[in-house]
């Protein structure tokens, strides 16, 4: 226990201490309140509105666009008044049109186009739309634009137009302005999970969307230290001292004490970002980033926080230990990283089963998924916030899981020491079995 | 200083890996405050036997006793082990590093600082003290290496190659220590095949050859149970005389004088009659013992 004890120390300080640790701990942050506040910004800039002139041949449509157009551009701003948070929304500075109505009843439309694609070159319009006399009934229009790249005006402009229309015909149909408003009303869908008590209630998209950032700073975690796991087993063969470190400790305890190191490494810089982040989040951009996130900290029982912390250590403990493994059986990280490949593979694929479960946490399919290892962690966790099973598979499946991490521990220690034994030799899968089962 | 005492004892011990047999029944005694020097060719067996000592590997068959108990983790903190694949943590500091190294042999606190700064200051490394032991040259870090084995103040001692790649001036130091360390009453198992180095701090030697064991016993027994049967000689002239077959089975010429090991029913009497009949100055005329070296090779290059 105490060389396991030294063997840890070792692998933590060294690790913490170094440069790159330091620098990547204090970059990332700063990497991703840019990506977060970078886009922000691009898109908060205000675009010069869009010049659009409207040929209404029908005589009845450029109201009712305008209209259309401009509650488009106000609701959001409603919506904001509710929340009782000031902001702009971003989207608005593209949605931003300046229309102007071209009489078609005294010119011919030939003429009409003429003057309006001389003005367009003219530089004096951005675009313009032709509203045909039959419009109304056959629903199609014409829209000509001097920007032809600009993929998301002619898209408000549509959705414009097509609210326009849908009144418009209301109205040719005699349906009065209250009835309209009602037809329009939109309904209000609220995702509640029923309490096991009956009483209580959970928010359950909330806690949904917990599961998914756990899931996904597992991967991320995963990702990262699962290399550095890999290079730190390879680090002994490749200065060679795995003999003089044989001669006084067990491969297990060795291996063991390099997992558990740099996993708390791993846990330091996680928790230093996580709380980089909770600063960010309450103070720093605490109102740029919307209002509701913060009111809504979900109502999730204790008891699930302390299983999403299990089964996140369960789900990087057992993807490590592969990486261990990996790092086992080759001699250099270089070749490391292409056996590393496949893990990758099965991570990606544990993630996704997150939606079937998701649908059925009941099925037996979601009760196995959720007892292998590979695939438990995500799996049992969206379990636990859908319809929590009872609280025996929850144990069993973290007992599973931890008894893996062990197993392939052990295995990924035995081939390791043979592998000392032959030097340079990296194994092939086969030799890795009888390696390990080599005394 | 020395003991009948047997620190380390093997008894019919074989090892194989797969077809290959690294080591067949092999028997020998460690005794207590020598210096045992294991010698062989490259692949005869002298690590895959060390591995059974330090408990890296285990014996296929065969038991081997440690101080007469058999082998555990504990028994692995009394032994001190700088192996012939060797190395340094590339980025750790000298002190943090062998610190690192006595804590994995169960030694801590106050008294590793102690240790560090003595060592170091032994093999004249002080002021690196606080160096990654990257910036170290290779000399240094062997040195440094050998630190790692002896800081634990181990009772057994066991180098493999311990001087290769070393300058004379390094060599001698760490010789001195060594015998310093069998004064203390340390056992010491030294492998190599650099004869030179084995002749003169070795006290018992045993021969692996093949996966076997050649001979065993004190180097004063085995040199002179070879005889006197080699001649330094300085001459001029006289070469033809050396190069005949039936006097000389074997002649090195070194710089300015010739070995010359005798052939079977020769004897150095008619060597010299010869010589002198033939005409040849003599400088020097001297009956040796043969070398360890010379012995090796004898028994290496014979059909099994």
């Amino acid at each position: 226990m105490k060389k396991f004890l030294s063997v840890l120390k070792r692998e933590y300080i060294q690790r913490v201490r170094a440069k790159m640790f330091i620098v990547s701990t204090i970059l990332l942050p700063v990497v991703m309140s840019l990506f977060g506040l970078v886009p922000a910004i691009i898109l908060s800039i205000e675009t010069p509105p869009m010049r659009v002139a409207v040929v209404d041949q029908t005589g009845r449509m450029y109201s009712q666009i305008r209209q259309a157009l401009f509650n488009d551009q106000q609701e959001p701003e409603s919506q904001n008044a509710n929340a009782g948070a000031p902001r702009t929304p971003p989207r608005r500075s593209f949605s931003r049109f300046v229309l102007e109505e071209v009489n078609a009843t005294t010119q011919p439309l030939d003429q009409i186009r003429a003057s309006l694609d001389q003005r367009m070159r003219a530089r004096e319009l951005d675009g313009y739309v032709i509203l045909p006399p039959d419009f109304l009934s056959q629903g199609k229009a014409e829209f000509i634009s001097r920007n032809a790249g600009d993929l998301f005006s002619p898209r408000v402009l549509q959705q414009a137009i097509n609210r326009a229309a849908r009144e418009q015909r209301l109205i040719d149909a005699k349906v009065d302005t209250k009835t309209r408003q009602e037809l329009f009303k939109p309904v209000e869908l609220q995702s509640v999970k029923a309490g096991a008590d009956g009483g209580r209630q959970t928010d359950s998209s909330a806690s949904f969307a917990l599961v998914f950032g756990i899931g996904f700073v597992m991967y991320l975690a995963i990702l990262m230290y699962g290399q550095i796991v890999l290079g730190a087993v390879i680090e002994e063969k490749e200065t060679r001292i795995a003999e003089i470190l044989f001669s006084s400790v067990k491969p297990f305890t060795l291996m063991m004490g390099k997992l558990v190191g740099v996993s708390l490494v791993a846990l330091t810089q996680l928790a230093i970002w996580a709380a980089a982040f909770s600063v960010f989040a309450l103070y720093g951009v605490g109102m740029l980033v919307s209002p509701e996130m913060r009111d809504n900290i979900p109502s999730i029982p204790l008891s699930h926080y302390i299983y999403f912390a299990l089964f996140f250590l369960l789900g990087y403990f057992i993807y490590a230990t592969i990486y261990a493994l990996v790092g086992s059986m080759v001699t250099t990280a270089q070749e490391g990283g292409q056996l590393a490949m496949p893990i990758i593979l099965i991570l990606v694929v544990s993630f996704y089963l997150f939606w079937p479960v998701s649908r059925s946490p009941d099925s037996p399919f979601s009760f196995w998924v959720s007892m292998i290892p590979f695939s438990a962690p995500v799996a049992m966790l969206v379990r636990i916030v859908t319809q929590t099973p009872p609280f025996w598979q929850i144990a069993l499946s973290l007992l599973i899981g931890f008894s893996t991490v062990f197993v392939i521990m052990w295995l990924a220690s035995r081939i390791y020491r043979v592998g000392m034994l032959m030097y340079g030799k990296r194994a092939s899968i086969p030799e890795a079995i009888r390696w390990a089962r080599q005394a | 200083m020395a003991s009948d005492n047997t620190t380390v004892k093997l008894d019919r011990v074989s090892k194989s890996f797969g077809e290959f047999t690294a080591v067949r029944d092999l028997s020998l005694d460690v005794r207590a405050g020598r210096v045992f020097g294991l010698l062989g060719p490259n692949g005869a067996g002298k690590t895959t036997t060390i591995r059974m000592i330090v408990n890296i590997t285990a014996p296929d068959t065969g038991t081997i006793l440690l101080f007469g108990r058999h082998i555990d983790s504990n028994l692995q903190d009394r032994i001190g082990y700088l192996p012939e694949e060797r190395g340094l943590y590339k980025k750790m500091r000298v002190a943090d590093q062998l610190r690192f190294f006595a804590e994995i042999k169960n030694l801590g606190g106050k008294e590793v600082d102690k240790r560090i700064d003595e060592w170091l200051a032994r093999v004249k490394l002080s002021e690196w003290k606080n160096k990654r032991s990257m910036e170290l040259s290779k000399g240094m870090q062997q040195k440094i290496q050998f630190i790692t084995a002896v800081i634990h103040d181990p009772d057994l001692l066991i180098l493999d190659e311990p001087f290769s790649g070393l300058d004379p001036v390094n060599v001698e130091l760490l010789k001195e220590i060594v015998l310093d360390l069998k004064r203390a009453g340390k056992t010491i198992i030294f492998s190599t095949h650099q004869m030179e180095v084995a002749e003169k701090i070795c006290d018992d030697i045993c021969l692996l050859n093949r996966s076997q064991k050649v001979f065993e016993g004190s180097l004063r027994e085995i040199k002179s149970s070879f005889g006197r049967n080699s001649v330094a000689v300085r001459c001029e002239g006289g070469d033809g005389v050396l190069d005949d077959p039936a006097l000389v089975s074997k002649l090195v010429r070194h710089a300015d004088e010739a070995q010359a090991l005798l052939a079977a029913g020769a004897d150095a009497q008619t060597l010299l009659k010869r010589l002198i009949a033939s005409g040849a100055v003599i400088g020097k005329f001297e009956m040796v013992e043969p070398s360890l070296n010379d012995i090796f090779i004898t028994k290496v290059t014979e059909p099994a």
